[in-house]
């Protein structure tokens, strides 16, 4: 009982795990790009230079709160509660009207 | 080093540390930097506005998620509560997305000072407990949507069980915070938080996490937005973001030893006067240059 309730629900540390690990890869790539940009503006990783790396990690940490909607669809679809799989998609789909509007 | 850096790279380097440091100030009260980033930019950098707005929710984005684990291992975020309520901030940001090329710039420093005024005020009210209905209503949205839940004890205890208030109520001041912090790219916890104090009547642990687990999704509705359009300069967002998160990081652990008073009265005097230039802005004032 105590270990279920300091370290969460299977569903609420898969969330953790997703925002914790995502946070740190956004800002692992920000900071090689803003590292690459300031000593080797010339460099290019991936075929992306410092300023690419940034947009690819600015992007990225948009995207991890929509992917944790997405996951959270998942799993309440997984245990089949409709209404919550059902209020998941509406969110996704708001977000997705914003993207649609700012194209 | 600094002398072989170039314009842009230096200025990169200065936006780092000015998000840093606010956030790591933040941090030790346990308030998002997100409404500092704005105006750090508008008048320290002197970046417009509107591109100001877009980099900050970039930052704000990257705070909340990335303070979001330890939260959620802790149990303290209602996670059905949290998508319930994003459906109407999600909405309300999307309504911020269609008018914030419509309203008034000077507008946007008047909201922004007011918000600034509401946040120094909320600095100086200490939180309390919303008292506890015994009994929840069978009928109400709350408990048809089974979002009553338990809060842990941290001694270990047994979890003590919460009932949630008004959803309706919830709901529509959620779509204000949202269509805020779409138009100033602020988290709008300064607008969250009481919403979910009075009306939907949470433990306060439970609401400053459920409200920063849906700070998040608000503003990437926006700023997913904002984005494909092409409005944010990541030159801009990614240095402020990087520079928020490891504020947090840093302000949470380093910064316990500070008198947690002191630093409140220095917050609220420089949300005043952040207040006062933003008002200034806004009214066509404008000081130095």
């Amino acid at each position: 009982m105590s270990e279920y309730l300091t370290r969460g629900t299977a569903q609420e540390r898969a969330i953790a795990k997703l925002l914790h690990y995502g946070t740190w890869l956004a800002s692992f790539i920000i900071a090689a790009g803003l590292a690459l940009e300031c000593l080797h503006p010339s460099i290019k990783v991936f075929g992306l230079s410092g300023g690419g790396l940034m947009k690819a990690g600015v992007a990225l940490f948009i995207f991890l709160p929509v992917a944790r909607v997405g996951l959270m669809l998942i799993q309440f679809a997984q245990a089949r509660d409709t209404a919550y799989t059902a209020i998941s998609a509406l969110v996704l789909m708001i977000i997705g009207a914003g993207f649609l509007a700012g194209l | 080093m600094m002398g072989a850096l170039d314009g842009g790279a230096s200025n990169a380097l200065w936006l780092f540390v000015a998000a840093f440091g606010a956030s790591a100030l933040g941090g030790v009260l346990g308030m998002a930097s997100g409404i500092f980033i704005v105006p750090i930019l508008a008048f320290l950098f002197g970046v417009d506005i509107h591109a100001a707005i877009a980099a900050s929710l970039v930052s704000v984005i990257a705070c909340s998620c990335g303070s979001a684990a330890p939260l959620l291992k802790e149990r303290l975020t209602n996670i059905r509560l949290a998508v319930v309520l994003e459906t109407a901030t999600t909405l309300g940001a999307l309504t911020g997305v269609f008018l914030i090329g419509i309203i008034p710039t000077s507008y946007l420093y008047l909201l922004f000072a007011a918000i600034l005024a509401v946040s120094a005020q909320q600095m100086l009210t200490r939180r309390r407990e919303a008292a506890q209905m015994t009994v929840p209503d069978s009928r109400s949205w709350a408990t048809v949507l089974r979002l009553h839940s338990t809060v842990p004890d941290r001694t270990g205890g047994a979890a003590t069980p919460y009932s949630v208030g008004s959803v309706p109520l919830g709901l529509s001041l959620m779509y204000g915070a949202g269509l805020v912090s779409a138009l100033l790219g602020i988290g709008s916890g300064v607008l969250k938080i009481p919403a979910m104090d009075t009306a939907l009547r949470l433990p306060i642990k439970v609401s400053s996490a459920t409200s920063n687990f849906m700070i998040g999704v608000t503003a990437a509705a926006s700023a997913g937005a904002y984005f494909v359009r092409g409005d944010i300069d990541t030159a801009l967002a990614g240095p402020v973001a990087l520079g928020s998160v490891m504020g947090a990081i840093a302000g949470a652990r380093l910064l316990m030893g500070l008198s947690g008073d002191k630093l409140r009265i220095f917050f609220v005097i420089v949300l005043v006067l952040l207040a006062v230039a933003m008002a200034m802005s806004g009214f066509g004032v404008h000081l130095g240059t």
